[in-house]
């Protein structure tokens, strides 16, 4: 069992818990908060699936000429499925937010308990 | 001849382009979008009518990778299908014009109609197990739209909504149905397909692969149940008298040529797949019982619909016993039925329409000596009735024959009990001989006082029942003619050996024509006794409730939606952290029981597991150290005593994470996460400048109940990282592999990444960038349209 | 936030980032980078004039046009403007998929030439991801810069 899987699993699991933590909070900013949490480690998670090793120059899943023969990379796949992941993790994280804060003028309290 | 391709999918597809044409349609002609409607009917005739004498199939690609297409069969057994539906649809929209005239939602109207029409051509020529599975339910969805036409009306409401459950719940059936034909296709061609042509075409081995999968009466039993509810076998018949509350021109459709004989139809399709003993002790036994019970309630009718509604079912009854049969007899009983009973029963529902129309009533008692004040209708009720009766020499005669020689054939070879099967048959016709009568007497029984003066209709009212009366009185005197035109040959597509079929008026006396004699005696013997017979079978339905179906509809429907009322509130509560505890609990429970049950985590204690001989000094120093500054952040972002504070440690890890991505050989990654993250820092602090510092009393108890779920949820996050996570000496993943190598061959780009997100994966870029949008256009419209909502 | 400091730095950083974005954006197919990182980098480009000096510095600062006042956030000029781009890097996206469907090869196939014999460059490759890529860097910047100026306008 190499140690870099313990250690993403650690980062991953840790991850997972603050954010369900947040999540479960009553204001509701921190829930927003949670959710962006989450979202970091959804995306460590995926990296990870992708095998981590230690970086250097030839795992860049950028190739070095055209032709030739064809180095081992990192796993693009995951990078890319990452990549997309996080623009619309903007996206998700600033329409939560707008929400929040419409909830906020329409309700008059940060408190997703007392939200009639 | 093989079949055209376009001109059967033009049949097809012409209904649904005119029904997509309807609301304008209807706008601009009114009432005469009837007569359009005609039109389109007539030349989706005139296109399947191109094809007689054709026979074969053509099919189109549509999803090879599951070996499903547009594939068409043309044999007779589809083409008098499909020309009974569009020549019965040419009557019925007809007749529409005049009986519609001044209803509102004709557009609605009419275009259900054109669709409807279409799928039942869709069923009649697909040869495509999916394609007929959508086909079918699309009949469902139509008829439960035309069913439920009077919107404002709770009767048709209920009505419409049972049609649906009752057919498209069988619709399930054939589809599982389906699903275990092609799983057991691959045992007969070695790889599974969906093409129902082939599989008939090759019936032996099909029939082979099921019996050795132990797939035969499963799909068989399906397929009985998705016939059954279609239509309107016993004990699912009860839908159908429901459905009367339909306009008359689309019960009319509904009862002769379309709905309830698409169950029929398919019964035929698959007779010779599946014929074997099981399936005449099937079908024999549900369409015999049908027969007989749609034949009584028939009789205990009081409405002239109803009357026709039962009727239709113990018809139905009639031509599944038919197909039952395992000789050919029973399969031309099926047949020639079909279209006897298609041309009788819309002519008759037409005529009730003009009944009620012209007297106001459908009430049998009300109702009498009609004929005085409309010959005509009354001509045709005479050909029709007795043709449904089944009395020589109408139409309706030739095809009952069928099944008496059929029943009388399989007592005469089986015996003992089976004798009981041409009693059966003798019974019901009895009843079917008195319902009969029964109707007739509305126009040749004795006139009620009360009955005020009977408009003459108007002509265009009668002279579209007019034509079906002629053809079926033409099949009456010459039935060679319609087996010469079509019947023999649908028969031999329904029959595993072609057969000649002889129709014709009996020559001498055979037990079969005994049988035909019996029934109409004893009907018309029994005839005064009909207000007896009818009080009592209504007695009974009344004292017996458990027996009626029905009743056992409505104990299924008001319990389900009292436990949805009674669960509904307890599951949705309002509460945000109810929502995501029960969904991070479950989610996670479900992934650690998966990670049990298949042993990937051992048990503690077993001393086995990925845990044993961890490699410590591999970790890379900076990811290590990265990381524990990232897990470090997120605690803090936890235990924030301020909003500022925790969006200002929300950022310390997201820029961790960017280095993370930066060791981790992602550049592109690293880059993106540094900009959105400065980027999600900007729209924190805008949106926080808005909203207060929220403070509240620490409560222990929650406290420690959310930490005890957030430390489960994230242990098992630990644990499928560990479990699923390759091992880095692992080779790359072939998906891997395959776009590294492609990327320059392929995609002319070295940077693999963006080749992937802009080449290999375009399509599932496109849908990220959708959601980028829709994420946009709701931030703009939350905030810029605040003000138009409900409240104002 | 408006300070002198901001305005001066968001002045000289603001085109080095832009004109890096833009790099970051042809470049893409072959050196990191891409359409998503080169959009992300002009919204934050875009973001930081707006952080200086306000929503309206686009318009009356670089484009030196009168700003109508008194108009909603929708109906905002400038908003108008980024829900265009994003509206418009869809139309190019569904356009470079369609583009492949009328050489009747599926939805969204992409191809790409190598031109040889360029002067300087000795060989040119043109390919049709690059048309994708443009669409997606209009959708990110618009989208993302649609979101941002909406938040801030409140």
């Amino acid at each position: 069992m190499p140690a870099v899987s313990i250690v993403l699993a650690g980062v991953v699991g840790g991850l997972f818990a603050l954010g369900t933590f947040l999540v479960l909070r009553r204001d509701l900013v921190r829930v927003v908060w949670g959710v962006a949490v989450l979202t970091q480690a959804a995306n460590v998670y995926l990296i990870s699936m992708g095998g981590v090793r230690e970086g250097t120059h030839d795992l860049v899943p950028v190739l070095a000429a055209h032709g030739g023969a064809v180095p081992r990379t990192a796993d693009p796949l995951v990078q890319a499925l990452v990549l997309t992941a996080i623009v619309i993790g903007f996206g998700t994280t600033a329409l939560a937010l707008v929400l929040t804060y419409r909830a906020y003028e329409e309700n008059d309290t940060m408190n997703v308990q007392e939200w009639q | 001849m093989s079949p055209q391709l376009s001109v059967v999918v033009a049949a097809v597809g012409l209904p649904f382009l005119a029904a997509g044409a309807t609301p304008l349609a209807a706008r601009r002609l009114g009432d005469d979008t009837g007569y359009a409607g005609a039109a389109v009917a007539l030349t989706c005739f005139a296109l399947v009518a191109t094809q007689l004498g054709r026979a074969g199939t053509a099919s189109a690609a549509w999803i090879p990778s599951l070996d499903a297409a547009v594939r068409v069969t043309v044999d007779g057994w589809s083409l008098l299908f499909a020309l009974l539906a569009s020549g019965v649809g040419v009557v019925v929209f007809a007749y529409s014009a005049r009986y519609m005239h001044g209803e509102d939602g004709l557009a609605r109207y009419y275009g259900t109609l054109l669709a409807f029409m279409g799928s039942i051509l869709g069923v009649a020529f697909a040869a495509d197990l999916v394609l007929l599975f959508v086909f079918w339910e699309l009949t469902s969805v139509c008829s439960f739209v035309l069913i439920g036409h009077e919107t404002e009306d709770a009767a048709a409401g209920y009505s419409a909504r049972m049609a649906m459950l009752v057919t498209v719940g069988g619709g399930l059936a054939l589809l599982v149905g389906v699903l275990l034909l092609s799983t057991a296709s691959r045992g007969a061609f070695g790889t599974a397909t969906f093409d129902l042509a082939a599989m008939l075409a090759d019936g032996g081995a099909m029939r082979a692969a099921l019996r050795e999968s132990g797939l035969f009466v499963p799909a068989l039993a399906l397929f009985a149940v998705a016939a059954g509810a279609k239509s309107a076998q016993v004990p699912l018949h009860f839908w159908l008298p429901n459905a009367m509350v339909a306009p008359t021109p689309v019960s009319a459709f509904l009862h002769s040529a379309t709905m309830v004989k698409v169950g029929v139809y398919f019964v035929g399709r698959i007779r010779p797949l599946f014929l074997s003993p099981e399936w005449t002790l099937l079908f024999v036994t549900v369409g015999l019982a049908t027969m007989t019970v749609g034949a009584v309630l028939a009789v205990a009718s009081t409405d002239i619909k109803q009357l026709l509604a039962y009727s239709t079912a113990s018809h139905l009854g009639l031509m599944v016993a038919g197909f039952g049969f395992g000789s050919a007899l029973g399969a031309e009983a099926g047949v020639f039925h079909l279209l006897n009973h298609a041309l009788f029963k819309a002519a008759l529902f037409l005529v009730a329409g003009v009944v009620a129309h012209q007297a106001g009533t459908r009430y049998i008692h009300d109702l009498g000596g009609l004929w005085r004040g409309m010959p005509f209708t009354a001509g045709i009720a005479a050909v029709t009735g007795l043709s449904m009766a089944g009395v020589p020499p109408f139409n309706g005669f030739y095809s009952k024959e069928f099944l008496f020689e059929a029943a009388y054939g399989a007592a005469a070879a089986g015996g003992g009990l089976a004798w009981l099967l041409p009693a059966t048959a003798v019974l019901a016709s009895v009843f079917t001989v008195l319902y009969s009568l029964r109707f007739l007497s509305v126009f040749f029984g004795g006139r009620p006082a009360d009955l005020g003066r009977i408009e003459r209709p108007h002509v265009t009212l009668v002279v579209f029942p007019g034509v079906l009366a002629v053809l079926a009185g033409v099949i009456g005197i010459a039935p060679g003619l319609a087996v010469e035109a079509i019947v023999g040959r649908a028969v031999d597509a329904t029959v595993l050996a072609p057969v000649e079929v002889h129709a014709g008026l009996p020559d001498h006396v055979t037990p079969p024509v005994v049988m035909s004699a019996v029934a109409i005696l004893a009907g018309v013997g029994a005839y005064p006794f009909v207000g007896r017979i009818e009080d009592a079978v209504e007695t009974a339905t009344r004292t017996a409730t458990p027996v009626r179906p029905n009743w056992w509809y409505d104990r299924l429907l008001d319990g389900t939606e009292a436990t949805g009322e009674r669960l509904g509130p307890v599951v949705h509560n309002g509460l945000l952290r109810t929502y995501a505890t029960w969904v991070v609990a479950v989610a996670a429970g479900f992934a650690l029981l998966g990670y049990l049950a298949t042993g990937a985590v051992p048990l503690p204690g077993t001393g086995a597991g990925p845990w044993v001989a961890v490699d410590w000094p591999g970790v890379p120093p900076a990811m290590a150290l990265v990381l524990a500054v990232a897990a470090a952040a997120g605690v803090a972002v936890t235990a924030a005593s301020s909003h500022v504070a925790g969006v200002l440690t929300l950022s310390i890890l997201g820029f961790m994470i960017a280095i993370f991505y930066i060791l981790a050989s992602a550049p592109d990654l690293a880059l993106t996460q540094l900009l959105v993250e400065t980027l999600v820092l900007l729209v924190f602090l805008l949106v926080l400048e808005e909203l207060p510092e929220f403070y509240a009393d620490l409560e222990v108890g929650r406290t420690v109940r959310d930490a005890a779920l957030s430390v489960a949820v994230g242990g098992v996050a630990f644990l499928t990282v560990l479990l699923a996570a390759p091992q880095p000496a692992a080779e790359q993943t072939r998906i891997a592999r395959y776009y590294v190598e492609q990327a320059v061959p392929a995609a002319g780009g070295t940077n693999v990444v963006n080749v992937i997100l802009v080449d290999f994966r375009g399509f599932d870029t496109l849908g990220e960038l959708l959601a980028v949008s829709v994420a946009a256009i709701s931030v703009l419209v939350l905030i810029t349209m605040r003000n138009r909502g409900e409240t104002g | 936030m408006t300070t002198t400091m901001m305005k001066t730095t968001a002045r000289i950083v603001v085109p080095i980032i832009l004109v890096v974005a833009l790099s970051l954006l042809l470049q893409g197919h072959n050196l990191p980078g891409g359409g998503f990182i080169g959009g992300v980098l002009t919204t934050v480009a875009l973001a930081l004039i707006y952080v200086a000096h306000g929503l309206d510095y686009l318009e009356s600062g670089v484009l030196d046009r009168e700003v109508e006042s008194g108009a909603g956030i929708f109906q905002h000029r400038t908003v108008l403007a980024y829900r265009k781009t994003f509206v418009f890097g869809l139309a190019v996206v569904a356009g470079s998929g369609v583009a492949g469907v009328s050489f009747e090869e599926p939805f969204l196939t992409q191809a790409f030439v190598i031109v040889e014999d360029v002067p300087i460059y000795h060989e040119i490759e043109l390919t049709s991801a690059l048309v994708f890529d443009v669409g997606v860097y209009c959708v990110v910047v618009g989208g993302l810069l649609t979101i941002l100026s909406v938040v801030g306008g409140e």
